[in-house]
C-alpha cells in the first residue's frame, strides 16, 4: 500500500552536471519498496514545476546509519533540475512505493538472470542488484549510456555483483564495448549465456530491441517502462503504453514492469 | 459547528466538496488515501456504452501551473462500472454522481437508460464538453441548440438529477447554460477543461498525441471563476458546481462566493491524492472561526463594484 508522506533530504550527490543521487529520509516507504517500485516526488509546492515526478526508487539505503531512499536523476526538465538543488533538511512530498515490481519471488538460488540499463535506465536495476545479491542468485549486468559518464554507480553495481559480472558499452567507445548494449547481450547469447530472466530499464528504442531479441530467444522477461505521468496511481490515464490486442495499459499501476511480450511495439 | 450539507436541487451533498470526473478514477483508486465516504460527492471517469479505449499517446504534458490532457475518455463502460465499481463504493459510503459520454444522443440515452434509477447513484452528469474525442460530446456542448436538444431526449430516461456539464470553448457559456437547464438539467457543472495546445520545440511536434488537449489546473482557475459568476448571474437559481483549478480552501471559497452551491476537485488529486478529503476539513474549520452556521450562505455573495461607465481623465 503506497503513502504519502513528506521526507526530508538527506544528502545529494552530483556526478555531473547532468546527473545526480538524491537522497531521502526513507520514512515508512523504505521498508515497503521492492526492486521496481518507483514514486511520485514532488519538487517544492510551487505552480512550476505543476506535477511530481515519477522516479524509480533506485535503492534502499541507509545515509551516516539514517534509513534512505536513493533516486538517480538526470537533470533534463524544470523539475529534475530544481529537485538536485534542495538543502539536507528539506522536506519534499513522496508518493509511493508505486506500480508493479519486477518478479523475483520464483527464482532461487541456482538461477542466473541478466540485467539489462541504458542510460539513466539503471534506476531500479540498483535494488534488484542488491535484492538479487543477498539472496546469492547470480547476475549478469549489461550496461549502455552514450559515453562513460552517462554509465553511473557501476561501483554498487560491482559490489553487488561481482566486478566481471558487469558488462559496458558506450556509443562513443569511452567505456567498455563501442556500440549499443544490445549487442553485448547479443554475443553474450551466442556465447552460450543463458537466463531465467532478463530485466531490463532503459530508452523506448532500447527496449524495442531487446523485446525482439528475448522473444527470439524465448527468453522470459520484465522491463520496467517510463513515461510522463501525472498522478502515478492509476486514474490520469496519462502514461498508457499500448498492449497487444488493440487497448492500452497504465505503465502507473499496470507497469512500470511487464512482460515485453504483453506491448505493442509497433504502436508505441 | 456549522451545517456544512448544501442542497443542488434534488442533490443533496454531506458536504460541497466533490471531486471531478477524469481526476478521481472510479474513486476506489483514492481509498489508502482518504476516506471516500467524508466527500460530497465523487464524479467518476465519464462512462460510455462500451469500453473505450482513449487516444495513443502522448496524452498528457505539464504546462506552467497546470496540464494539458487528451485522454479520449478511455473507461471500462458502463457496464463493468455498474458490475465491479459501483457496489464496492457503495459498500465504502460513498456518495457517487455517475458522468456519462456518447458521441450521439443515441449513445448518451443508451448510458443512461442503463443507469436508469439505480438508488446507489445520487446523479448523472453529462459530459457535453470533452475536447479530446473526433466526435464526443464537444459537438453538444459548443451549440446551445443541439445541447437544448440532446438534453431534452435523455431527461426522460432518468428519473435520477440531471446534472450537465458545460464547456468553456463555447462563445457564449450562459447561453448553453440556459438551453441546458430549459430542457431539463437540474444543476450546472463548469467548467471542463479548456483546448491549448503546447509544442516540442526540438521535434516542432505537439506534445499532445491528439495535437490539441484540454488544459486543466491553477492556470484556468480565474476563467471558471468568471463563468461560475456569469451564470450564477444570468440564472440565479439554478444549483451550480463550480470548478477548474481548486487546490486550497481559498480557491473553494473563491467558487463558493462567485455562486458556486459546490466545488468539484480535479487536477489537484493527481498531485495529492489526500486533497480533496483535507479541504473538507480546513472548510468545516474555517466555517467554525468565522462563525458561519451553514455553508450554503456563501454561495454567491460576491460584492461588486459598480463598473465606471467612464472613466476620469
Amino acid at each position: 500500500m503506497p503513502v504519502n508522506e513528506s521526507l526530508r533530504v538527506l544528502k545529494t550527490l552530483h556526478y555531473d552536471a547532468a546527473h545526480y543521487s538524491l537522497f531521502v529520509h526513507a520514512g515508512s516507504i523504505g521498508v515497503r519498496t521492492l526492486p521496481g517500485h518507483f514514486a511520485m516526488v514532488q519538487a517544492g509546492d510551487g505552480l512550476r514545476p505543476y506535477l511530481r515526478r515519477a522516479f524509480s526508487i533506485a535503492d534502499v539505503t541507509t545515509v551516516g546509519g539514517v534509513p534512505a531512499l536513493e533516486f538517480v536523476v538526470r537533470a533534463v526538465g524544470v523539475g529534475t533540475a530544481m529537485l538536485g538543488r534542495f538543502a539536507e533538511g528539506t522536506p519534499l512530498p513522496v508518493l509511493g512505493p508505486l506500480g508493479v515490481p519486477f518478479p523475483v519471488d520464483d527464482l532461487g538460488p541456482n538461477d542466473r538472470v541478466a540485467l539489462v540499463a541504458g542510460g539513466i535506465g539503471l534506476a531500479p536495476l540498483v535494488l534488484l542488484s542488491r535484492r538479487l545479491s543477498e539472496r546469492g542468485i547470480g547476475a549478469d549486468l549489461f550496461y549502455g549510456g552514450r559515453n562513460e559518464s552517462d554509465v553511473l554507480k557501476r561501483a554498487d553495481f560491482e559490489r553487488f555483483l561481482g566486478q566481471h559480472r558487469c558488462r559496458y558499452a558506450s556509443d562513443d567507445g569511452s567505456l567498455g564495448r563501442r556500440g549499443f548494449v544490445t549487442e553485448l547481450l547479443k554475443e553474450a547469447l551466442s556465447a552460450g549465456a543463458s537466463y531465467r530472466r532478463l530485466y531490463a530499464c532503459g530508452p523506448a528504442p532500447m527496449l524495442r530491441a531487446l523485446s525482439a531479441i528475448v522473444a527470439q530467444a524465448g527468453l522470459d522477461a520484465s522491463f520496467a517502462m517510463e513515461s510522463e505521468m501525472a498522478c502515478g496511481f492509476g486514474v490520469c490515464l496519462g502514461c498508457v503504453a499500448p498492449t497487444v490486442g488493440g487497448g492500452f495499459s497504465t505503465l502507473c499501476r499496470e507497469g512500470p514492469c511487464v512482460s515485453p511480450a504483453t506491448i505493442d511495439w509497433a504502436r508505441l | 459547528m456549522t451545517d456544512l450539507s448544501v442542497h443542488l436541487g434534488r442533490i443533496h451533498l454531506k458536504n460541497p466538496i466533490a471531486t471531478a470526473s477524469g481526476t478521481f478514477g472510479y474513486g476506489l483508486e483514492f481509498r489508502d488515501f482518504l476516506d471516500l465516504a467524508s466527500l460530497g460527492a465523487i464524479c467518476v471517469k465519464g462512462l460510455s456504452r462500451r469500453p473505450c479505449h482513449g487516444n495513443p499517446p502522448p496524452r498528457i504534458c505539464e504546462t506552467d501551473a497546470g496540464m494539458l490532457n487528451a485522454i479520449g475518455l478511455q473507461n471500462v463502460g458502463v457496464d463493468v462500472f455498474l458490475q465491479e465499481k459501483l457496489p464496492e463504493l457503495h459498500r465504502l459510503g460513498a456518495s457517487v454522481i455517475a458522468n456519462v459520454w456518447g458521441d450521439t444522443e443515441e449513445d448518451y440515452i443508451a448510458v443512461v437508460e442503463r443507469l436508469a434509477d439505480d438508488r446507489r447513484l445520487g446523479a448523472i452528469e453529462l459530459n457535453v464538453s470533452c475536447p479530446n474525442v473526433i466526435k464526443g460530446g464537444l459537438v453538444f456542448g459548443n451549440d446551445p441548440r443541439a445541447l437544448a436538444a440532446l438534453v431534452a431526449r435523455v431527461r426522460p430516461a432518468t428519473r435520477l438529477p440531471l446534472i450537465v456539464k458545460l464547456s468553456p470553448n463555447a462563445g457564449d457559456v450562459v447561453a448553453c447554460a440556459r438551453a441546458a437547464v430549459e430542457s431539463g438539467a437540474e444543476a450546472l457543472s463548469l467548467i471542463n477543461t479548456v483546448v491549448g495546445m503546447a509544442i516540442d520545440l526540438a521535434g516542432r511536434r505537439p506534445k499532445i498525441g491528439f495535437t490539441t488537449g484540454g488544459l486543466s489546473g491553477p492556470a484556468i482557475r480565474p476563467i471558471a471563476v468568471r463563468m461560475v459568476w456569469e451564470v450564477r448571474r444570468a440564472l440565479p437559481q439554478v444549483p451550480i458546481f463550480g470548478m477548474g483549478g481548486i487546490e486550497s480552501l481559498e480557491h473553494v471559497l473563491e467558487f463558493l462566493i462567485a455562486g458556486a452551491n459546490a466545488v468539484q476537485i480535479g487536477t489537484a488529486n493527481f498531485r495529492d491524492p489526500g486533497v480533496s478529503g483535507r479541504l473538507v476539513t480546513e472548510l468545516a474549520e474555517w466555517c467554525a472561526e468565522n462563525g458561519i452556521a451553514r455553508v450554503s450562505e456563501l454561495t454567491g455573495t460576491l460584492q461588486t463594484r459598480p463598473r465606471p461607465d467612464h472613466r476620469y481623465a
